[in-house]
């Protein structure tokens, strides 16, 4: 009989003991896995966010612009650079960008805001505003009509509920107010209806227009057709002031970008700023996005840049917030942590308990000739298997849950909805797919088994026959 | 007596039993550490929010936080002063004329929301004072004709007003705090250099320091460097209340510095009557009258009252501003439920397996009970017993463990600073001072004994199943 | 006076596919008092003769009467307090509870049966000297010999007084000396306390003491004879 045939006959001996120890590990690698993928997924989509309303996967920007962020900072671009850039193999688009501050007024109303223009045309290439252009509004008044006509279930009051809210997509409108597929196509019409919010987008060869975050067109009471004033610094000190139309209104990510979004074709900001031709960046929208893919076309755009200009991934652009995540996600690695202590603390129990219990046992077979050696190897299998039962399970058992959560993200509806959107979060909390991460849980359960297995190995060659035949 | 061989009976196996008691003591320590740290950084927080940003209760006019208009101040502040000052619970009132603004210098500009204040009454009220840099003059301390503001670090960086510069002083201070004379001769060709960001300095000294020399004196040097133009001037550009652009040059008169990297960049505080002058309010319009209570616990029962007083008005208090806080107050006791649970969870694991043990390999005994008349609510509670007595000593122990570990970081704190950034951009302090409620223990010792009773089930029933007839055959 | 009656009594096991009739159709009776031995090759039904009196199996066919109580009649919960209020046990092994002294022991099923306080004192400070172990008080199981475990269960099976003694091959795993001395203290209670004892076993020390004894093959007496030795 082959060594691993011994050890698995000897693991369900004990089923009940074999089955508890290798479910607490599942309960562990399980726990952890879809924690992760949880925890994972929201940072994933939070940077997903911000790279696709704001930063980009890579930029070009002058060397100085990450530590001064200034027109002082900005350069001029011509379209030889964009050419060369756009040659290379993993670039999409180049996207001239200039961005800088302002004083924002409507009436009496100011905020300072973040004014960022752009070629509408060439934007969509790289970012996705336009796709955040609100389309549905539950005004007051679009919720009285709307509660004229029938509708199911409680939707009625889930519409009290969300009274001013913006929807920028018919699926998140549905999902949000919690109305049931089958009604779906029954309900959809009625907001068709009543609740449509005209709007448009910017185009390229706008002049006058801009268009703002919800956030900042709530604060400022400022809404479509109404005028805004820009008041700021331009290039080199010159002040710079100018009356803009605001044609639509985006829903961004994040409240700070949402309640600051100001966007404008890049003729009219270079107007503003009276800094013609000149761009603060230049965004690279690029087809493989994973690290190493951006590291490369980095340096093979090295050339191009040269030593006044810099080309800057989008985890540079945003240390801080990643820097935010990391401090978030200690926490989650600490809750790991001290659920595979214990686990580890269960499995050295069980361990413990085998080799007192199987004391006469291994006695017997050492004495009638089996060397320790050959002992210690199935009891380390026996003990291997246990636990790869355990992650096997556990990575078995979380693969629906994850694949289901990325599939489907899970999102919340009605009043847990609105709360989440009241402490301003979207409420939505998307998976990770399987990654690194996954490794890492076989990882930590074959140490613990190491130090299991290598405490029962001692023990086995630390036995003493008589004694334990005697036992 | 039940009871007494239950007890006995834990330590028949002591090794065993002491293996599962560790693994609780251990896994109610490390849960119930991490939560007094996780709340210490709450508890800072709030108290910072509290303390030196929003006091406890706010008065807005309804209009005024949904939009910020200079307009939208209080109709009538005299009524608001009488409401707070009759409401039982609040000792501290003042008022605030805050408008929107840019803040900016030759070299650089930023959004900020400009606070008039009664410079007296919030030093009483407020800690923030406290919170100057020092070295950076003093909260509004000097007598000087031009205006002068009060302002956040991080604003100062983004105004480039701090810069880093290894003058002499710099360096005789590094020699005081025992940087080797080695190190300091390194980075004697930096003297006099002005660096705008604390970039350039790392990256200046680094190309003149070695790896561990970055690491061991690296924070000394950027502590030294750090330098502001005394009596630095910005520019605040704003709207009157008559709607026309207008703007001043305002002196600084310090830089605090708090763990809130948002409230630093935003906030610049001017003295009421400067800001009155430009903008052309009147003496008592305020936009915000704001009221301390006697503790933290009162707002929760003081702010309806005072909502109920005055029904023309925006009245909030320091968790619905601080919305992301309040989520966390409002829900930190659910989520420590939860963690423990999870822990105990998996502790319960080992428990099982312990008691199964410890019931299979007792057959003939309990067997023997069995059939000598003890009956089985009697077996199924000795087995229940001895399975909380498990729980219950390694949960008391980690409880144990855990508060005295807490009174000492508690005292001498955690430093975080070095490993966690980003804490600070949220508004916490990375510099921990573990603390937990006397009520959340009591709440754990119940979850662990209902550990116990949980983890008993199975083994109990496991007992009572096994026969009596097992205790009468031979060997 | 009649302690025990047995009545026609059957015991049949479903062995997987085969009936194996442990007792079959065993009629018998004790009266108090007695001292009896039932005897028989290993599989000839002695134990599960002794299960069923001492209701620890309930019979498939007949009726055993136990001091008023149709054993048949009992719901399992009922037996076990049965078994606590009138039978007192003494097995092969295993018989002492070994967190517990041997004073604890024997006070255990008087406290099972809430005797007062002073009362279970007395008592088991008198059952410890009847078996001679009035200095062991305070000792473990684990502290005390083979014989010394066995008089130890002698004394907790008698002290709360049940209707009669049920003791399980008692001797077995006892050297000469021991055996001798544990049948002795045995005697010497069934004449003092007039306790009834039924043995199961195979020792003929066992036999040479007893006064009736009953000799069971393939789950049927075969003989139940009375001696008249002195004792």
């Amino acid at each position: 009989m082959k060594d691993y045939q011994l050890a698995w006959r000897n693991l369900w001996r004990n089923k009940r003991r074999t089955l508890i120890t290798a479910a607490s590990v599942f309960f562990a690698v399980f726990f952890a896995l879809v924690m992760r993928s949880f925890q994972l997924g929201t940072y994933e989509k939070m940077y997903r966010d911000v790279i696709e309303s704001y930063s980009g996967y890579l930029q070009l920007q002058h060397v100085d612009y990450m530590d001064e962020s200034n027109l002082d900072n900005s350069f001029i671009i011509d379209s030889s650079v964009i050419n060369r850039i756009e040659n290379d193999q993993n670039v999409t688009a180049v996207i001239p960008k200039l961005e800088s501050f302002a004083l924002a007024a409507a009436g009496s109303r100011t905020q300072a805001v973040m004014v960022i223009g752009m070629d509408p045309e060439k934007e969509v290439k790289g970012l996705n505003i336009r796709n955040r252009l609100v389309r549905y509004r539950l005004t007051p008044e679009a919720v009285e009509s709307l509660k004229a006509e029938t509708l199911p279930g409680r939707t009625g009051k889930m519409l009290d509920l969300f009274v001013n809210e913006s929807f920028t997509d018919e699926a998140g409108l549905i999902s949000i107010l919690g109305i049931d597929r089958s009604d779906t196509l029954e309900v959809l019409p009625l907001f068709r209806k009543h609740a449509i919010f005209e709007n448009s987008y910017l185009t390229a060869a706008d002049s006058g227009f801009v268009v703002i975050g919800n956030g900042l067109s709530e604060y400022l009471h400022a809404g479509v057709g109404d005028t805004l004033v820009l008041m700021g610094q331009g290039y080199h000190g010159v002040s710079a002031a100018g009356l803009y139309v605001v044609k639509g209104i985006v829903s961004m990510p994040q409240p700070e970008i949402n309640n600051r979004f100001v966007y404008l074709t890049l003729n009219d900001a270079q107007h503003l700023y009276a800094a013609p031709g000149m761009v603060t960046s230049a965004i690279i929208s690029v087809w493989e996005t994973d690290d190493d893919a951006l590291l490369m076309t980095r340096d093979r755009l090295g050339h191009v840049s040269g030593d006044a200009l810099a080309i800057r991934t989008w985890k540079e652009m945003n240390a801080l917030l990643l820097n935010q995540m990391e401090a978030d996600n200690i926490g989650g690695a600490i809750m790991i942590g001290i659920l595979y202590l214990v686990i580890a603390f269960g499995v050295f129990g069980t361990v413990l308990m085998m080799m007192a219990e199987r004391r006469r046992e291994f006695g017997m077979l050492v004495a009638i000739g089996m060397q320790k050696g050959k002992l210690a190897k199935v009891v380390s299998m026996e003990m291997l298997l246990i636990g790869l039962l355990g992650v096997a399970a556990g990575v078995a058992g979380s693969l629906p849950i994850v694949f289901l959560g990325y599939a489907k993200p899970l999102r919340f509806t009605g009043e847990m909805a609105k709360m989440y959107e009241d402490y301003g979060f979207e409420p939505v909390m998307p998976m990770l797919l399987p990654d690194t991460y996954y490794l890492w849980q076989v990882v930590i359960v074959l140490l613990i088994l190491f130090i299991a297995i290598a405490f029962s190995v001692r023990k086995v060659f630390k036995m003493n026959v008589i004694n334990a035949l005697r036992a | 007596m039940i009871t007494s061989i239950a007890w006995k009976n834990v330590w028949r196996n002591k090794t065993r039993s002491l293996t599962v008691i560790a693994a609780v003591t251990v896994g109610v320590f490390a849960g119930v550490f991490t939560m007094a740290a996780i709340n210490s950084s709450i508890v800072q927080r709030i108290d910072t929010a509290v303390n030196e940003e929003l006091a406890h209760i706010q008065v807005n006019n309804k209009e005024f936080r949904s939009s910020s208009d200079i307009q939208n101040f209080i109709q009538d502040p005299e009524a608001v002063f009488n409401t707070l000052e009759k409401t039982p619970g609040v000792t501290d009132i003042t008022g605030r004329v805050i408008v929107r603004g840019i803040a900016s210098t030759s070299a650089g500009s930023a959004g900020v929301e400009i606070t008039g204040i009664d410079i007296e009454k919030e030093l009483e009220m407020f800690t923030l004072s406290e919170r100057l840099i020092p070295g950076t003059g003093s909260y509004f301390g000097s007598d000087t004709k031009l205006n002068s503001a009060f302002i956040g670090e991080k604003l100062a960086k983004e105004l480039y007003i701090i810069r880093y510069i290894l003058t002499p002083e710099a360096f005789l201070s590094l020699e005081t705090i025992g940087v080797p004379a080695e190190v300091i001769n390194k980075l004697k060709p930096l003297e006099g250099e002005r660096f705008t960001t604390e970039k350039k300095l790392t990256g200046a000294y680094a190309a003149l320091l070695s790896g561990k020399e970055i690491k061991d004196y690296g924070m000394n040097i950027k502590e030294a460097a750090w330098s502001y133009r005394e009596g630095s001037r910005i520019i605040l550009s704003l709207l009157d209340v008559n709607g026309h652009q207008t703007g001043a040059a305002f002196r600084i008169s310090g830089i605090f510095r708090t763990n809130n990297d948002l409230f630093e960049a935003m906030s610049l505080f001017v003295p009421e009557d400067e800001l009155r002058t430009l903008t052309g309010l009147e003496e008592g319009q305020y936009h915000r009258v704001i009221a301390r209570l006697e503790e933290d616990d009162l707002t929760n029962k003081v702010t309806p009252v005072v909502r109920e007083a005055l029904p023309g008005l925006e009245v909030l208090s320091w968790k619905e501003i601080q919305t992301d806080l309040a989520m966390v107050t409002d829900y930190i006791n659910q989520i420590y439920a939860i963690f423990m649970i999870i822990i105990l969870a998996a502790l319960a694991f080992g428990i099982v397996n312990t008691m199964l043990m410890s019931v299979l390999e007792r057959t003939r005994e309990l067997g023997m009970l069995s059939a000598i008349g003890m009956n089985r609510r009697r077996v199924f509670t000795m087995i229940m017993l001895e399975s909380i007595f498990l729980s219950i000593v390694g949960g008391f122990a980690g409880m144990a463990v855990s508060a005295v570990v807490i009174a000492i970081t508690g005292h001498t704190g955690i430093n975080l600073v070095k490993y966690a950034e980003g804490m600070e951009a949220f508004g916490y302090s990375a510099h921990l001072y573990p603390t937990i409620g006397a009520d959340f223990f009591i709440m754990l010792t119940v979850m662990i004994v209902i550990t116990g009773i949980l983890s008993a089930i199975y083994p109990a029933r496991k007992a009572l199943q096994l026969n009596p007839v097992e205790a009468l055959k031979g060997d | 006076m009649k302690v025990v009656e047995i009545n026609d009594v059957s015991k049949t096991y479903h062995d997987t596919e085969v009936e194996v009739r442990a007792v079959n159709g065993v009629t018998l009776s004790f009266e108090k008092g007695e001292f009896a031995v039932i005897v028989g090759p290993s599989g000839s039904g002695k134990t599960t003769l002794l299960n069923l009196i001492g209701g620890l199996d309930q019979p498939t066919g007949g009726e055993i009467i136990v001091a008023g109580h149709r054993l048949s009649e009992l719901r399992p919960s009922e037996l076990i307090d049965f078994r606590m209020e009138h039978v007192g046990f003494v097995f092969q092994s295993y018989n002492l509870i070994p967190v517990l002294t041997a004073s604890e022991n024997v006070c255990f099923i008087m406290n099972l049966q809430k005797w007062p306080k002073e009362k279970r004192r007395v008592r088991t400070d008198e059952m410890l000297a009847s078996v001679g172990l009035s200095d062991r008080h305070n000792s473990r199981p684990s502290q005390l010999s083979g014989g010394q475990q066995q008089r130890v269960a002698v004394a907790r099976a008698l002290a709360p007084r049940p209707e009669f003694i049920l003791a399980d091959e008692p001797t077995a795993n006892l050297d000469s000396k021991s055996a001798e001395s544990l049948l002795d203290i045995m005697e010497k209670l069934n004449r003092e306390e007039q306790m009834t004892f039924i043995f199961s076993t195979h020792d003929v020390r066992v036999m040479k003491r007893a006064r009736r004894v009953i000799t069971l093959e393939d789950g049927r007496v075969v003989s139940d004879e009375r001696t008249n030795h002195s004792s």
